[in-house]
C-alpha cells in the first residue's frame, strides 16, 4: 500500500510532513529502525513547535499594529470632514500619565506622520489617507500570509503525531488521539500511550 | 486508531484530511470566541457612554479620537456612538454567525470521525 501523499508539500521554509498509511513500507523506505523513526519524528514536532511559537509573535504584533491603524485612519478622515467649517477645533491632550492639557487646533491642510526611526514627516489629508490606507493593506495581507502559514503548520504538525502514533504499536504500546487547542504551544506532545 | 492487533482501523488520507479540518475548525472557533468576547465588552461599554451623554447635562463632551480628547458637542457625540454600536452589533453577527456554522461542520466531522474511530479517538476539549 503507497506510503506517502504524492509530493510532500514545504511551505515558506516549513518542511511538510509526509502522510504515512503503512508503517512496515514507510520503515523499510526510509531505512530506519522503529526507535529512530519516532525520534525523528518527534525532533519534527519540536521543530514545528518553535515555528509555531514565532508565527504566532508576529500575528500577535500583525494585530496590534491594525488598530492603531485604522484610528489614525479615522483621525484624519474627522480632521478633513471638520475641515470645512472653519473652526478651530479644541482638544485635550495628554502631556503626561494621567495630565492632559487644552490646545486649539486651527483649521489646516495637512497632518503629521510618525513613520518611525524618529521621523515625522507632513502629508496633506488626502495623501495620509493614501498612505495609512496602504499600511492597513499590507498589514492585512500579511496577517493573512501568517494565518496560512499558521494553518500549514498545524496541519503537518497533526500529521507527523499520526505518524508517531502509528509506531506505537510496533513498540508494543497502545495509543490514541486527543485533541487540544494549540497542542504545540504547551510543549506537551498530546498523545497517551497506555 | 488503536492498533493492538484485534482491530485494524487504519488511518487513510481522507480521514487525516478530516482530522486536520478538525483541528482548524477548533482553533478558528477559539479565535471566534475571543473575539466574541471583545465585542460583547465593546458593544456594554457603547451602551454605558450613551447612557451616561443622556444623564449629562454639559454641552460640550470629551470624545476620545486616537490618543486624544476632542471636544465635540454633545449631539455629535450621539451620532457617534450610534455609528459605533451599529458597527460593532454588526460585526458581533457576523462571528457569531461564524462560530455557529462551524460548530455545526465540527459536529458533522465529529459524527464521521468517532464513527470510523469510536474509542480510539477523543475530540473533546478538557
Amino acid at each position: 500500500m503507497a506510503s506517502s501523499t504524492p509530493g510532500v508539500p514545504e511551505r515558506r521554509g516549513i518542511p511538510g510532513a509526509e502522510f504515512v498509511e503503512d508503517v512496515q513500507t514507510y520503515l523499510t523506505q526510509s531505512g530506519l529502525n522503529v526507535n529512530s523513526a519516532l525520534a525523528f519524528l518527534l525532533e519534527r514536532l519540536q521543530q514545528y513547535k518553535l515555528v509555531e511559537m514565532r508565527l504566532l509573535a508576529q500575528q500577535r504584533n500583525i494585530q496590534a499594529k491594525i488598530p492603531d491603524i485604522e484610528k489614525c485612519l479615522d483621525m484624519v478622515a474627522t480632521l478633513q470632514t471638520e475641515k470645512g467649517t472653519g473652526e478651530a477645533r479644541i482638544t485635550d491632550f495628554e502631556v503626561s500619565e494621567g495630565i492632559y492639557y487644552c490646545a486649539r487646533i486651527e483649521d489646516n491642510d495637512s497632518v503629521c506622520l510618525w513613520l518611525g526611526a524618529n521621523v515625522m514627516l507632513e502629508y496633506s489629508y488626502e495623501e495620509a489617507t493614501a498612505l495609512l490606507q496602504k499600511n492597513l493593506d499590507n498589514a492585512k495581507a500579511s496577517l493573512e500570509v501568517v494565518d496560512a502559514d499558521l494553518q500549514f503548520l498545524r496541519d503537518q504538525a497533526t500529521i507527523t503525531q499520526g505518524n508517531a502514533i502509528l509506531l506505537g504499536p510496533l513498540m508494543g504500546l497502545s495509543c490514541n488521539i486527543c485533541f487540544a487547542r494549540e497542542f504545540l504551544v504547551d510543549g506537551n506532545v498530546f498523545f497517551f500511550f497506555s | 486508531m488503536q492498533q493492538d492487533g484485534s482491530s485494524e482501523t487504519e488511518v487513510t488520507w481522507e480521514d487525516q484530511q478530516n482530522i486536520n479540518k478538525f483541528g482548524r475548525l477548533n482553533n478558528r472557533f477559539h479565535e471566534l470566541e475571543d473575539e466574541i468576547k471583545i465585542a460583547k465588552e465593546t458593544n456594554d461599554n457603547l451602551e454605558d457612554a450613551s447612557n451616561e451623554l443622556i444623564l449629562t447635562d454639559e454641552e460640550v463632551v470629551r470624545f476620545q479620537l486616537g490618543e486624544v480628547f476632542a471636544h465635540v458637542p454633545k449631539e455629535g457625540v450621539e451620532s457617534r456612538i450610534e455609528q459605533m454600536k451599529e458597527v460593532t452589533s454588526k460585526n458581533l453577527e457576523k462571528h457569531e454567525e461564524e462560530r455557529d456554522s462551524i460548530l455545526a461542520q465540527m459536529a458533522d466531522l465529529k459524527k464521521i470521525l468517532y464513527g470510523k474511530f469510536k474509542d480510539s479517538i477523543n475530540l473533546e476539549e478538557d
